[in-house]
């Protein structure tokens, strides 16, 4: 069976003004990672065993993340008869009652819950609107518009809210050739991390012979402190789907895989949901909407393994074999899954391109600054008041970031450390405030933006501590293939753990700096290349830290002497070297 | 012919270099004789990219024509070449980064003696004068001076001292496996092992353990190799740079010299390279990557089963029997006695059998000196005891043996084989036919028991005892019926389809899967496979057909092969695997008792005029006795003497017991042998043989490649070739035939008299194998026969109309209900029994017998019991499965570890001999 779209849309349509304009009040609860992780589920317990006790008739959704993750769980309700959505934040079960008073007679009551404001064109008395709270006001929301609104279990709801509208558009034009161009002057660069023209590499794969073809949407994200992707996926996976399709009919591709490291169970999940909905609605499959386009989209799991985001990695790993990267060429658009022309892109820049498509190139390449098209998703952590995900335009600046959104520091320290892009990104300075949004600039200071974690460390946390966590996390995370990445991660390693422990050698500096050109210069894959970039950056603006370290023995916070784990099963050592085995290495994320 | 040039040119550091495009820089370097260090790449297999010690700087011409670098520093071994590339390979730059990395490695290898200025200076027993530990010595290396890494070292001027930390690994070896050692402490994480052990010989016994700084290799399942589905073809040993894979035997032993020769153990005629020691022993075999029948492949035959040449047991001096007794004499006495005793035999009293390790020269000579002098055409080669697997070919073909080349399996579109267990009987066909499955081609497999190659099969058929022909006949039909054949092919080539067909008529596919108990839609699908994707290769043995059916299977597979268009076409044909070494040269050189050298028919009076004119004496023109004639004529005393050649000749495959029966009947039996068996026990006269690595000669493989097999051990005392020591009797029986000086001489009679091998020479097989096609075949598939092909009626290919006989031997009695049937895997989690026994993995397969449910419910046994499974000469108990999937057939496999550890016990390599996976009738006993 064959959908047709419009028809799919006046169904989406009807059902969504029923729940809009309904007579029950609908309640959204933010369920993804942060919520869970907050409570969310027992809120959700909660409020269900409650409405139901209390005779109360509601429809209740679980919804993605808005982007707030420091008010988690977060509950929103709209009332029959209003059309703003009043948000509540750290629900928990006690607090459940103010929300259903509210619901039940329309009062507000600010002592029995955290109100955080309202959303919607209708004010509400007593509280602001969530648009005029500083961790919103600077926010733009393209990829992550749907991200907390919808319910992402719902396909309706996705089409109603202007989902698949692209893709039926772009079938029913027909022009694939046109997609690539809109792509390619939307200005739009891979949001991976390297910032590749993401429609420069769809115009590679369009010239490979098909007819199988892939499109692989990469969700490794293994990155500390980088949780967008799995955003996307938890909150909107239906965006993906359709960012899959457009690259797919672009580039005459027949088949998609979406990439998950196992174990995150909740962007699984929702993502298996929304294909099999999207096979059933016809928006996958043989003819696509009855149109001549044929695609099929499946999910594939890793190990854990960082490298395994790698793009070749990611091919052996979909083909089961170990996650080592290929060397290129051939490049992926030429050979890459089962030696079939590959296009892949990160699950941010698929989400992108549905909008793209939508409302033009012209609408995207006016947001952002120089070759920064667009905008681009903060994951903020560490020592900052409001972590969370934010969705700002290219072109702020990192204090608008840390201050205005994020907060500030905690408890009235000043800013120290920011770690961005990934462990392999590199650190910076709190002179870097300065600094705008915007790869070239953030890459010239010897720090990328990457895939859009920043952690933030305060005054009190050592560089070189943190120097040390991020070696420890390249090393642990090497694949094991290329000679200069295998062992020099773990020499790397075990300097800057004798620079900590301060037992620091003359001249170890320069031998870091011998060791990781080499890695640079001789490495097989990015792993490599960039796994001297946290120590190389932390030397240009931390070097007082460094020389203290070795040349007074000193610890100038003094965190250093508290280490309890050190890295120091790195080697395969035998029997004689493994008097530490019981101190096994601990993934970076449980430390910070 | 236009040709074309395809090829790409760059200079590699100004050298104006030529390579095939798609080539890699390195490839390319080497191919030049030019020299770029890398540890992890390695001719034949794919690029890897790890070890980045190949590291250049690489200059490339846009679009627009100008110069511009590739970005970093590429690997030359990933980098395929361009027209008007420019690589430079020494920049300073270049090496400082490439020392850079190797500090890195050493970091974690021992290096004691690799940083040291005194490392061409020091022995294993020196004391170091710097203390460095014994483990991180490389004169204490197994692989010293054999090392890679080593060379690579001394290549880049390494400094003498490093600022990184050294590592030890100090990893306990890992001894306990069969046939290697493992010293993981020198492993470099080059992954060739792994990649060699999955990409070519297919296994996946090894793989990478653990990530980044841990990556080391191991077994799959973490266990020992018996267990890990590992053929024990040392491939891994043969790619390692470092010591970290050894063998166990001689594995601190030094080659004084290396030669090329070809394994003795096969026909598919791998080239090795002898390694000998100072001691004149044969050390170590290993393959040589320019071999053209292996291309650098060997197996656990001819990698681990050489030690027989080493024997201390060898006989050295002639022996005669004096008294019942065998005495040493001189070789002239021996001589004398063996002429004086032959003068009193002639015509068929004589008869004679060539072991198939002699090489073509000895077996020229024997047939010479048989016909000419002992005037008897009773003469055979001992491994032909299945002769219609080629006898048919060549009557049907024209073609003595096999169509196609070995490496041509690699582009078949799918493989057929019958009843043969070639993994382990011509292990290195397998590599060509897995890289084929790799390659997409599918493969059907026709056998009862289950083979290293069932798992590779698309379809597994297991028809019943004595039913192949059928089947195979059924599967022609169903290609027919459905017009999957290859009309053009059987237009242009072939005569006498329609009296195919019509033979075809009862062999209704419903009647044939009732037959031979293969269902009618596992038939169609086989058939399918074979029709839809040709060129098929079709490989047989038929080792398990009763012998009443193997002439007419033969024939089926060659119909089969004619109507699928396989035959005389590259990636197709039809292979015999018949088991002896040298046993296709033996026929070709007229070891036979129907042909005369070049298969010249003894019934033909031109031929037997031909070499009476040649050899200038007149020949007995009466067929020989068939060996399989052999024993019958022995003990009816037609056959009065038997003179025996080469190396173990008895009876491969062959009914032992018996042969050692006629053989005392015997009034006179003479022969050349390397070591003492039952055989020679039984002889009159017996000459100390030389054996592969002290001969000089050629064999010819299984695909027609003359190869030369060259000296690399000198023979002790009184030891010769053996055709030296029949030309000294021929002398002494008065013959002046005989003039040979050296096998060169005999060799350039043989290019003389058998047209298969004219134009050949020591000179040109000196440089490399030469492989030779019929005549017939070259007229009969080149561009000529388009012009006058009516004129040539009489070279077109002629289906033969399949007969079924019912007269098969039936093997099961009353006493012995049910057919046992053997199969050997390499792998199996529920079977593998591997323990340790005194610090060694030792193998021993859980005893499973499979029967049919059926069978099962009849006998009143139920899965999981124990039973006693009883043969003529064994009893052995076992447990119950029930996963035989036909009435009346127990299967059982067994471990291919357990063979292993047999091999590694017994000394004089009778493995491959003694456990042939054969049928054997049993009964059941309920315990």
């Amino acid at each position: 069976m064959t959908a047709n779209f419009s028809q799919l849309k006046i169904e989406a349509e009807q059902e969504w003004s029923q729940l809009v304009n309904s007579s029950k009040a609908w309640i959204r609860i933010g369920s993804s990672m942060c919520g869970q992780a907050a409570g969310a589920f027992g809120t959700s317990v909660a409020i269900s065993t409650q409405t139901s006790s209390r005779k109360l008739d509601v429809n209740i959704d679980q919804v993605g993340c808005i982007g707030l993750c420091y008010l988690e769980p977060i509950v929103d309700v709209l009332r029959p008869g209003s059309s703003s959505r009043v948000f509540f934040g750290n629900v928990s079960s006690e607090s459940i009652d103010g929300i259903l008073q509210y619901i039940e007679t329309g009062k507000l009551l600010k002592d029995q819950v955290n109100i955080i404001g309202y959303l919607g064109e209708q004010e509400i008395d007593g509280l602001s609107s969530l648009r005029d709270l500083s961790g919103f006001n600077l926010q733009q929301r393209v990829a992550l518009k749907n991200v907390g609104n919808i319910a992402p279990g719902n396909i309706q709801q996705y089409i109603a809210n202007g989902g698949y509208q692209a893709l039926n558009d772009s079938l029913e034009l027909g022009k694939p050739d046109e997609i690539v161009k809109v792509m390619q002057e939307s200005g739009l660069r891979g949001r991976g991390g390297a910032g590749f023209p993401t429609g420069l590499k769809w115009s590679f794969m369009v010239r490979s012979p098909g007819p199988v073809k892939y499109i692989l949407a990469n969700c490794e994200e293994g990155d500390p402190g980088a949780y967008n992707d799995k955003g996307i996926l938890e909150g909107d996976p239906h965006m993906l789907l359709e960012g899959v399709l457009l690259a797919g009919y672009a580039t005459g591709a027949s088949n998609g895989v979406v990439f998950i490291r196992h174990g995150h169970d909740g962007p699984i999940d929702r993502t298996k949901e929304a294909i099999s909905q999207a096979y059933s609605s016809g928006l996958l499959g043989k003819n696509i909407l009855g149109f001549d386009f044929n695609f099929d989209i499946e999910i594939s799991l890793t190990g854990d393994s960082y490298v395994a985001g790698e793009e070749t990695a990611l091919m052996e790993s979909i083909e089961g074999k170990r996650a080592m990267p290929r060397f290129k060429p051939p490049f992926p658009a030429v050979s890459g899954l089962w030696e079939k022309p590959t296009t892949i892109n990160n699950v941010k820049t698929l989400a992108y391109a549905p909008e793209i498509i939508k409302h033009g190139e012209g609408w995207y390449s006016s947001i952002g600054v120089n070759r920064s098209k667009g905008t681009v998703i903060i994951c903020l952590n560490g020592d900052i008041n409001k972590p969370g995900m934010y969705e700002v335009p290219f072109g702020l600046t990192l204090g608008d970031i840390i201050h205005e959104i994020g907060g500030g520091i905690p408890n009235g320290k000043s800013l120290k450390m920011l770690q961005t892009g990934g462990p392999l990104g590199g650190v910076l300075g709190k002179e870097s405030l300065d600094m705008t949004l915007d790869l070239e600039e953030m890459s010239q200071a010897g720090a990328i933006l990457g895939s859009g974690g920043i952690i933030v460390a305060d005054e009190e946390k050592c560089a070189v501590d943190m120097t040390r966590i991020l070696v420890a996390f390249c090393q642990f995370e090497s694949c094991g293939k290329c000679f200069p990445c295998r062992l020099g991660m773990v020499n790397l390693l075990e300097i800057v753990e004798r620079i900590t422990r301060c037992e620091a050698r003359e001249g170890d500096l320069d031998l870091m700096k011998d060791v990781g050109q080499n890695m640079q210069m001789g490495s097989l894959c990015a792993h490599g290349q960039l796994g001297f970039n946290p120590i190389r950056s932390a030397i240009t603006y931390f070097e007082p830290d460094f020389i203290s370290h070795i040349k007074d023995s000193k610890c100038p916070t003094g965190s250093c002497e508290k280490l309890v784990y050190l890295p120091k099963n790195t080697r395969a050592l035998g029997e004689i070297n493994r008097e530490n085995q019981d101190k096994q290495y601990i993934p970076i994320n449980n430390i910070i | 012919m236009v040709v074309r040039d395809t090829k790409v040119k760059l200079k590699i550091d100004g050298i104006e270099v030529e390579a095939d495009p798609g080539q890699n820089v390195l490839q390319a370097a080497l191919d030049a004789g030019l020299y770029i260090p890398y540890l992890c790449y390695y001719p034949g297999m794919k690029s890897f990219g790890a070890c980045r010690m190949c590291l250049v700087k690489v200059e490339q011409p846009g679009p627009d024509g100008v110069m511009k670098p590739l970005p970093g520093a590429p690997a030359s071994c990933t980098t395929p070449v361009a027209e008007g590339m420019v690589v430079t390979t020494n920049l300073k730059e270049t090496k400082d980064l490439r020392k850079g990395i190797m500090e890195l490695l050493i970091s974690e290898h021992p290096h004691g003696c690799l940083t040291c200025h005194r490392i061409d200076l020091c022995g294993p027993s020196d004391i170091c004068l710097r203390h460095v530990s014994v483990n991180d010595r490389c004169v204490t290396c197994p692989k010293n001076e054999r090392c890679e890494l080593k060379d690579t070292v001394r290549y880049m001027e390494m400094d003498l001292d490093t600022p990184l930390t050294y590592n030890n690994r100090n990893l306990p070896l890992e001894v306990k496996d069969p046939l290697w050692d493992m010293d993981m402490n020198l492993c470099i994480v080059c992954g060739r092992c792994v990649r060699i052990c999955s990409e070519i010989r297919g296994d996946n016994a090894l793989t990478f353990i653990s990530r980044s700084g841990r990556s080391l290799i191991g077994t799959s399942n973490g266990g020992s190799l018996l267990e890990s589905g590992c053929e024990f073809c040392g491939a891994c040993i043969d790619v390692c740079p470092t010591g970290a894979l050894v063998e166990k035997d001689f594995k601190w032993d030094k080659p004084s010299k290396i030669v090329k020769s070809i394994c003795p153990h096969c026909p598919v005629g791998c080239e090795l390279k002898m390694e000998i020691d100072k001691k004149n022993r044969l050390i170590r075999s290993v393959g040589n990557l320019e071999g053209p029948a292996n291309k650098g492949q060997l197996c656990f035959r001819g990698k681990f089963g050489l030690n027989f040449v080493n024997d201390n047991n060898r006989i050295t001096k002639p022996l005669i029997r004096v008294n019942g007794e065998l005495v040493e004499t001189t070789f002239k006495n021996a001589i004398s006695v063996v002429a004086n005793n032959l003068n009193k035999y002639s015509g068929k009293e004589f008869a004679a059998l060539i072991s198939p390790t002699a090489t073509n020269e000895d077996a020229y000579v024997l047939q010479k000196f048989t016909r000419l002098i002992m005037g008897s055409n009773n003469i055979d080669v001992s491994s032909n005891v299945v002769p219609e697997i080629t006898d048919e070919i060549f009557r049907m073909t024209g073609i003595p043996g096999s169509s196609s080349s070995i490496w041509d399996l690699e582009h078949s579109k799918s493989i057929m084989i019958v009843s043969s267990n070639l993994t382990e009987k011509q292990n290195v066909l397998g590599v060509p036919i897995k890289k084929a499955i790799d390659n997409g081609a599918k493969l059907v497999v026709i056998d009862q028991r289950e083979t290293e190659l069932t798992r590779f099969a698309a379809k597994w058929l297991k028809p019943k005892y004595g039913t192949e022909l059928h089947l195979i006949a059924g599967m022609i039909k169903v290609i027919l019926d459905e017009v999957l054949d290859d009309h053009d092919f059987i237009e242009q080539y072939t005569l006498g389809i329609q009296d195919l067909k019509k033979s075809l008529w009862s062999f209704d596919i419903i009647n044939v899967s009732n037959i031979s108990g293969v269902s009618v839609e596992d038939i169609r699908e086989a058939a399918r496979i074979i029709g839809n994707d040709s060129p098929a290769g079709i490989l047989y043995a038929l080792e398990l057909l009763p012998s009443q059916l193997r002439a007419e299977c033969t024939k089926a597979l060659i119909n089969l092969a004619l109507v699928t268009g396989s035959l005389g076409r590259d990636s197709g044909g039809i292979f015999p695997l018949f088991d002896g070494a040298n046993e296709q040269g033996i026929k070709d050189v007229g070891c036979s008792n129907t042909f005369l050298p070049g298969y010249r028919l003894i019934s033909d009076n031109s031929s037997i005029n031909y070499f009476q004119d040649v050899w200038g004496s007149n020949l007995n023109n009466s067929s020989g006795i068939p060996l399989g004639q052999f024993n019958r004529e022995v003990f009816s005393g037609q056959i009065k003497a038997l003179m025996t050649i080469g190396e173990n000749a008895t009876l491969i495959n062959g009914n032992d017991s018996e042969f050692k029966e006629s053989i005392a009947k015997l009034d006179f039996f003479v022969t050349t042998d390397y070591s003492n068996n039952e055989i020679t026990s039984l002889a009159d006269v017996i000459f100390p043989a030389a054996v592969f690595s002290e001969k000089s000669g050629t064999f010819t493989n299984i695909e027609k490649r003359i190869q030369f097999i060259r000296p690399g051990m000198t023979s002790k005392d009184e030891v010769s070739e053996d055709w030296y020591t029949l030309i000294q009797i021929a002398k002494a029986m008065g013959s002046s035939k005989f003039e040979y000086k050296s096998s060169e001489e005999i060799f350039s009679d043989i290019s003389n008299e058998v047209s298969m091998y004219s134009d050949i020479s020591y000179d040109l097989l000196d440089k490399e194998g030469i492989v030779w096609t019929p005549n017939s075949w070259s007229e009969l598939f080149s561009d000529k026969k388009s012009e006058n092909s009516t004129n040539n009626q009489d070279i077109l290919l002629k289906f033969d109309p399949i007969n079924f006989t019912d007269d098969i031997e039936v093997i099961t009695s009353k006493e012995f209900p049910y057919l046992l049937v053997q199969g050997r895997v390499l792998f199996d989690e529920e079977l593998s029994n591997v323990k340790l026994e005194n610090g060694r993995y030792k193998s021993q397969t859980n005893p499973v017998f499979d029967l049919h449910p059926e069978d099962a419910s009849k006998l009143g046994i139920v899965e999981g019991q124990t039973i006693e499974v009883i043969s003529q000469e064994n009893k052995i108990q076992g447990i119950v499965g029930l996963k035989s999937t036909q009435p009346g057939v127990v299967s059982h496999k067994s471990m291919f570890g357990d063979l292993i550890n047999q091999l590694q016990i017994s000394k004089n390599f009778q493995v491959s001999k003694n456990t042939d996976l054969n049928l054997v009738p049993i009964s059941i006993k309920k315990l």
